[in-house]
């Protein structure tokens, strides 16, 4: 190999100028510097907006359910179980659905179908979130509070989440509505994770006497586990912070439902509803708040999404 | 290959400098076609506003015909009253609208803001229930009854006493509130603090109500959508939009003991009723005296928010003027009676001392 770094026919020396070169440095280094800075700057502002309320409340406003503008009360305890209820209730109904959609686009479908139905599921994820709760609105909540509602009280309802009138907005709406905008997002991602499973794995699995669903579980799913938790974690992202889907078809109340028939309301659907007007200075600072404790939330899912991909690797010796 | 990627940056550079350029033009057109005719001594042509919705019908009535008087163009968003507020606080907005006068709070954030009462509407009650008709008799306390909590299906014997011959089922009553700051919440709410102290002590007026139990929708539009699509709902929107989306009104009773239809009339009866002008510049209409037999009980004013010190001062005069004195004749085909000479004259009074 040459050391000959400075003739001309090899590399040009470093010291001449190439505009090229340093546009090229400039603009990917800028761009890569905004968006760090565009993160500190909109986390110190949500801060600094908050601060009234953080130091009226403290960390009280975790647990208090009070959310009153007349006595210029506010806590974030009925949102967070909002949040909490209806993003975990969608990932775990998406995320069985979206890893066999995933498996079945990667290892089961007939070939002709894989691109149609894979456009299709990628489609589900292009439709604009106002659409899909408009949908919820007009289609799917009626269709719950008849059908759906009035059987899982009629048969579940000795569990008291299932008991309860039937409406058509609530907690089981705004699950169902994440439910569908978190799949093809999980599902899109696990089935390039496991197209990238080397083929020669699989077929040596096969090969040893493995049925398509030991290979799957006892070859594919663990070489791709990382991966699934980060897809789900993204998924995850999804679900907490959506506002405008939910708060279509969550119903806002004021109050924690006793069931998931009931309306309720989740941080990102009330800061949406109710930051502009707020009716005192306290309860935008409230609405601050809300949205340090959502960034809270999506910080800590990615970096104990990053922690476990990170664990996963090294398990696995990659 | 150097060559052609420097010329490359090169062309993206001129195009750059030529968007920049085409959007700058672009600007600068519409100001002057929104400057172009009418007088040439004012400095600006543009009032920008925000906030009620309520109004929003009369106001985009003023929209083209001040343009043809005065040369000035009005431009409206129509917000809500909350974000109205916030607009004008922070004087993004050369006035900003709102149904609900300024709390105390809001009063000292705006810095020195008037509210002139320049237009009259109402809040209506509303409600779906299958197999009942149109107009059903309400009170007062009774639909606090039902947004406490206390009243929960449409049989019951305090409804029933109030329209004899009329079949109710036992539908649950589902009330809907506004889930955004809004001049209906607090003229409802208002009004049910003024007749019920239970209201009052438990939920009390605001823009955003504590309501404890029922469902919250966003703007006027999403409670009358939220209760077309629930039976057994009760709601109030602004009164527009009961002819508007075909809703069924409640009559309420007022303090002499009538059922009044919302309307023109009802409306102009409880402004004519009060006349007081509050130290703020708000006149509170909700639950006028007895002495007032025919006025509608959920009435409102609504107020034009204006800085004292307006960098348009002179076109911000003449502007409201116009809309507490010509602006008026719109007012009756859209549902707004005109306004009380007294108060058109303690409006021209507060409109004289922005400077």
């Amino acid at each position: 190999m040459s050391t000959q770094v400075d003739t001309d026919i090899a590399l040009p020396p470093r010291s001449r100028f190439h505009i090229g070169d340093l546009s090229l440095r400039l603009v990917s280094g800028l761009a890569a510097v905004s968006v760090f800075v565009v993160l500190v700057l909109i986390a110190y502002k949500v801060i600094d907006q908050a601060s009234a309320a953080i130091s009226a409340f403290g960390l009280g406003f975790l647990t208090s359910t009070e959310w009153n503008a007349v006595t210029d009360q506010f806590g974030a305890a009925d949102l967070i179980w909002g949040t909490v209820v209806t993003s975990a209730f969608a990932l775990i109904l998406a995320v069985p659905i979206a890893i066999a959609i995933g498996l079945f686009l990667s290892e089961l479908a007939p070939r002709r179908l894989r691109a149609p139905v894979g456009a299709l599921v990628e489609l589900l994820a292009a439709i604009p979130s106002v659409v899909l709760g408009l949908w919820g609105i007009l289609v799917m909540g009626p269709f719950l509070e008849q059908h759906v509602e009035p059987f899982l009280s009629d048969h579940f309802g000795f569990i008291p989440l299932f008991s309860g009138t039937p409406s058509n907005v609530g907690v089981l709406p705004a699950c169902l509505v994440l439910t569908i905008m978190v799949v093809p997002i999980v599902a899109s991602i696990s089935r390039e994770l496991f197209d990238s499973v080397p083929g020669d794995l699989k077929q040596g699995s096969m090969a040893l006497g493995s049925t398509r669903w030991e290979m799957v579980r006892s070859v594919a799913i663990p070489q791709v586990s990382g991966g699934l938790v980060a897809a789900v974690i993204l998924g995850l992202a999804r679900a907490l912070g959506e506002a405008i889907a939910v708060s279509q078809v969550i119903g806002n109340s004021l109050a924690r439902p006793s069931s998931i028939f009931g309306s309720a309301d989740t941080l990102a659907s009330r800061i949406a509803n109710q930051y502009q007007g707020a009716a005192t200075p306290l309860q935008a600072s409230s609405l601050a708040y809300l949205a340090v404790i959502l960034l809270v939330f999506s910080l800590v899912a990615n970096m104990s999404a990053q922690l476990i991909v990170r664990r996963i690797r090294r398990r696995m010796g990659v | 290959m150097q060559r052609f990627r420097r010329s490359a940056l090169l062309m993206f550079a001129a195009g750059t400098v030529v968007l920049a350029a085409a959007c700058g033009s672009g600007g600068s057109s519409t100001t002057t076609v929104t400057a172009g005719g009418g007088k040439s001594s004012a400095s600006s042509k543009v009032l920008t506003g925000a906030g009620s919705t309520l109004v929003y019908p009369l106001v985009s009535q003023w929209e083209p015909d001040y343009a043809t008087k005065a040369g000035v163009t009005i431009t409206y968003g129509a917000i809500g009253s909350g974000g109205g507020i916030d607009q004008i606080t922070a004087r993004a907005v050369d006035f900003g609208a709102s149904d609900a006068p300024l709390s105390a709070d809001q009063a000292t954030a705006c810095k020195g803001c008037l509210q002139i009462p320049w237009a009259l509407g109402a809040t209506v009650v509303t409600y779906n229930v299958k197999g009942v008709p149109n107009n059903l008799h309400l009170t007062g306390p009774v639909v606090a009854d039902m947004y406490l909590g206390n009243i929960t299906s449409w049989n019951d014997p305090k409804i029933k006493a109030l329209n004899p011959g009329v079949s109710l089922p036992s539908t649950k009553v589902t009330p809907i509130y506004r889930s955004d700051g809004s001049g209906d919440s607090f003229v409802f709410s208002s009004y049910l603090s003024a007749v019920s102290p239970d209201f009052k002590s438990k939920i009390g007026a605001s823009t955003q109500p504590p309501f404890s139990t029922g469902t919250g929708a966003a703007k006027n539009s999403g409670v009358a959508a939220s209760v077309q699509s629930t039976d057994g709902a009760i709601g109030y929107v602004a009164i527009s939009y009961i002819a508007a989306d075909g809703l069924n009104q409640a009559l309420i009773q007022n303090a002499a003991g009538k059922y009044v239809t919302p309307g023109v009339d009802g409306i102009k009866a409880a402004a004519d009723a009060v006349t007081s002008v509050q130290p703020d510049g708000s006149i509170p209409l909700v639950n006028p005296p007895a002495s007032a037999a025919t006025a509608y009980p959920l009435s409102t004013y609504t107020y034009a928010i204006v800085p004292k010190s307006s960098p348009k001062a002179a076109e911000l005069k003449a502007f409201l003027t116009y809309a507490i004195t010509d602006g008026q004749q719109f007012g009756p085909d859209l549902g707004f009676p005109p306004l009380p000479s007294a108060v058109v004259s303690s409006d021209k009074t507060e409109i004289a001392s922005i400077s």
